[in-house]
């Protein structure tokens, strides 16, 4: 799950990381209430959204003055965002923070991740901040340090004496680094993240170091001991199809193609939508309904894969294994009823008892294409979402 | 011969009383599986499906002496299943579970990369099965056909797909392990290629990879290396869009880093036959084998 810039500092704040002082405004009365609160003459307004390059695209904006602060707001709050991160649709900020700005002296780069490889949580550090960090790695790699922590969120003290060096750090700036660099390993391990960068982490003018921006993901499987977190789910960040999936628990991710696919298994899932590219089509989405699904879920899912308009052909690719068969054809055919569904749908079953899923369609008297195997049930779906009705 | 389970493998089942442990723990009976203990604490004296159950995995070693543990307890409480598996010193444990916390799983590698006595297979997997012998884990047994093909995946229905392609075409698999599609797992990818190297019924090798990490690319310079048998190779998520997790935790591009393009592109330099279509697997085995 990822969180707002305003909700990682929230965060970051509790773990002794200076923050800028901050506000969160949803309105243009919101943003000047702040703008009273936090005595700004001027300020520094960020669009949230779940997206990076706000920047580029316009979601930063400086108000030189107090009574500019409220119209550069009206501008930023309601604006969709476009750009290769977000897709097309774009997304859409609801909200803003407004911070006190700072004079800048250097910038850097601080932030954790899980190494898959060696099974450790990794600080990485680097006196190059302000870019992006896979940036900094591709121009000069020798100015990045990675350093292996416990999983108690503990650096060791010979790390950083080594972190404070290589960062350039001295006296009292060396203090107030490592300072930051303990309190994000704790924070990385306590709100069981994935990711948490702080880029730009900055060393003001007047030697002071703080965190200008910060991004927080979490392991979504850790939700459940992390109730503070959870409660910062933003569902306006997805599309309308993937807040309703999360909702039924099922994993869902908008693609931009014609034809929808349900599958079970996120491997199948993946290969599905992959077959369908081979044949010259496009998949409108990348579903997982699970395992065990019930009829309630293939159903559920039925109807989150019609509501995206662009789907002309549906495509149901089920290797029945804890699945039965059975059960998916009552939910598609239970789905297509209620739905009144005008579209083609391909069905491509197997496994567990496929013998009674094929005969539930046969009598069912929808107009249900059935295809033996995954290569047949691809063209077929390619076929149908071309043909013009 | 095939590797790591066989029939005179002795099963247990931690979890054994929740539904889905006792569904499996029959399907695996039913399919010939040498079934001889479940372990949930508290409910031990009891019996179900005819086995007796433990509230340790300790108790159920000492009296039942299993070889492995299929393990299907809840989330939460997965790693310390899995922690409790290995300091009963069972020497194959199999979590089949699925969404366990990273951080829980950082503790479970750092044990398991250092247990002289234990071996994880998982979690978030379909377990393992020798067919014809031993079936442990949630996959339909009547798919598979004893032979010839090796069978190494992070997915699950996908490798179904990959095992019923082979049966079809008469080859029959060895073994089939799935290894998990979480990010941190137990064994990997070069294990079970080392496994299947010195398994004389093993003639070809079918790897499935998908997008996220780099467990593929290890496995392809490993086989450059040292795998003298033919493989094949299917890498799944092709299509998938940078920055989202496809179902699986570790399936995701992150940083431009972990594409099915990077993948292939290290098997094709490791001399192994790839498949980009799914729907072909069963015929890229067939292609490396007449490139033996």
């Amino acid at each position: 799950m990822n969180l707002h810039e305003y909700q990682a500092k929230k965060i970051l704040k509790k773990y002794g990381i200076p923050i800028p002082e901050f506000g969160v405004a949803s309105s243009v009365e919101e943003a000047k209430r702040v703008a009273d609160e936090l005595h700004l003459s001027h300020a520094v307004l960020k669009i949230q959204v779940h997206a990076g390059g706000r920047g580029k695209a316009g979601g930063v904006k400086f108000a030189k003055t107090k009574d500019e602060i409220g119209k550069v707001a009206s501008g930023l709050i309601g604006m969709k965002m476009v750009n290769e991160q977000t897709g097309p649709e774009g997304v859409v900020a609801k909200k803003i923070i407004i911070s006190k700005p700072v004079d800048i002296a250097k910038e850097y780069y601080i932030g954790a991740v899980i190494d898959r490889d060696r099974g450790v949580p990794i600080l990485i550090a680097s006196p190059e901040g302000g870019m992006e960090i896979e940036e900094i790695a591709h121009k000069m790699p020798e100015k990045i340090l990675k350093m292996p922590f416990s999983f108690e969120g503990k650096l060791r003290t010979y790390q950083l004496v080594r972190l404070a060096k290589f960062m350039g750090w001295s006296g009292d700036l060396a203090k107030k680094g490592i300072q930051i660099a303990n309190g994000l390993a704790k924070c990385f391990i306590e709100t069981d993240a994935s990711l948490l960068e702080i880029n730009p982490l900055v060393q003001t003018v007047d030697g002071e170091i703080t965190a200008l921006d910060a991004k927080l993901s979490v392991d979504d499987n850790a939700l459940f001991r992390q109730p503070e977190i959870l409660s910062y789910y933003d569902p306006s960040q997805v599309s309308p199809q993937e807040a309703a999936a999360k909702e039924f628990d099922l994993a869902y991710i908008a693609m931009h193609g014609s034809i929808g696919c349900m599958v079970n298994g996120a491997g199948l899932a993946m290969a599905t939508m992959d077959i369908i590219q081979l044949y010259g089509g496009a998949p409108a989405n990348f579903l997982d309904v699970g395992g065990g699904a019930s009829k309630e879920k293939v159903a559920e899912g039925f109807r989150i894969i019609l509501s995206d308009p662009k789907v002309k052909a549906v495509l149901v690719n089920i290797f029945g294994g804890i699945m039965n068969c059975a059960t998916l054809a009552e939910g598609v055919i239970h789905a297509a009823k209620e739905l009144q569904i005008q579209i083609p749908i391909v069905v491509r079953m197997e496994g567990t008892n496929v013998e009674e899923g094929k005969r539930l369609f046969r009598e069912s008297r929808l107009k249900i294409t059935t295809a033996d195997d995954l290569k047949k049930a691809a063209e077929l779906a390619v076929a149908a979402a071309h043909t013009k009705r | 011969m095939a590797i790591l389970v066989n029939k005179k493998t002795r099963v247990i089942v931690q979890g054994i009383t929740g539904q889905s442990g006792k569904f499996h723990a029959e399907q695996c009976k039913e399919y010939g599986t040498e079934m001889v203990g479940g372990v949930t604490p508290g409910k031990g004296g009891q019996e179900i499906l005819g086995l007796p159950v433990f509230d340790t995995v300790w108790e159920a070693k000492k009296r039942v002496q299993p070889d492995a543990s299929l393990i299907f307890v809840p989330a939460p409480y997965a790693a310390d299943a899995i922690l409790e598996a290995e300091d009963a010193e069972i020497p194959l444990i199999v979590c089949i579970t699925e969404g366990i916390p990273i951080r829980d799983m950082l503790e479970v590698k750092r044990v398991m990369n250092g247990s002289k006595t234990s071996r994880l297979i998982g979690p978030n997997c379909p377990g393992l099965i020798t067919p014809g012998e031993c079936k442990i884990g949630i996959m339909p047994g009547y798919i598979h056909k004893p032979g010839k093909v090796g069978i190494v995946s992070r997915s699950g229905t996908l490798t179904y797909e990959a095992v019923w392609q082979t049966t079809q075409l008469g080859l029959g698999q060895s073994t089939c392990v799935g290894i998990g599609g979480d990010p941190l797992n137990g064994t990997n990818f070069i294990d079970v290629l080392q496994l299947f190297q010195e398994d004389s019924q093993t003639e070809v090798i079918l790897l499935i990879g998908e997008i996220g990490g780099d467990a593929e690319e290890k496995a392809a310079e490993w086989v450059q290396r040292f795998c003298t048998k033919p493989v094949a190779v299917f890498i799944a998520g092709a299509t998938a869009p940078p920055g989202k997790r496809m179902g699986h935790a570790g399936a995701i591009i992150s940083g431009g880093k972990g594409t099915a393009a990077e993948k292939y592109a290290a098997f094709e330099r490791a001399g192994a036959v790839i498949t980009k279509n799914p729907g072909e697997m069963g015929h890229a085995v067939v292609k490396a084998l007449q490139k033996k």
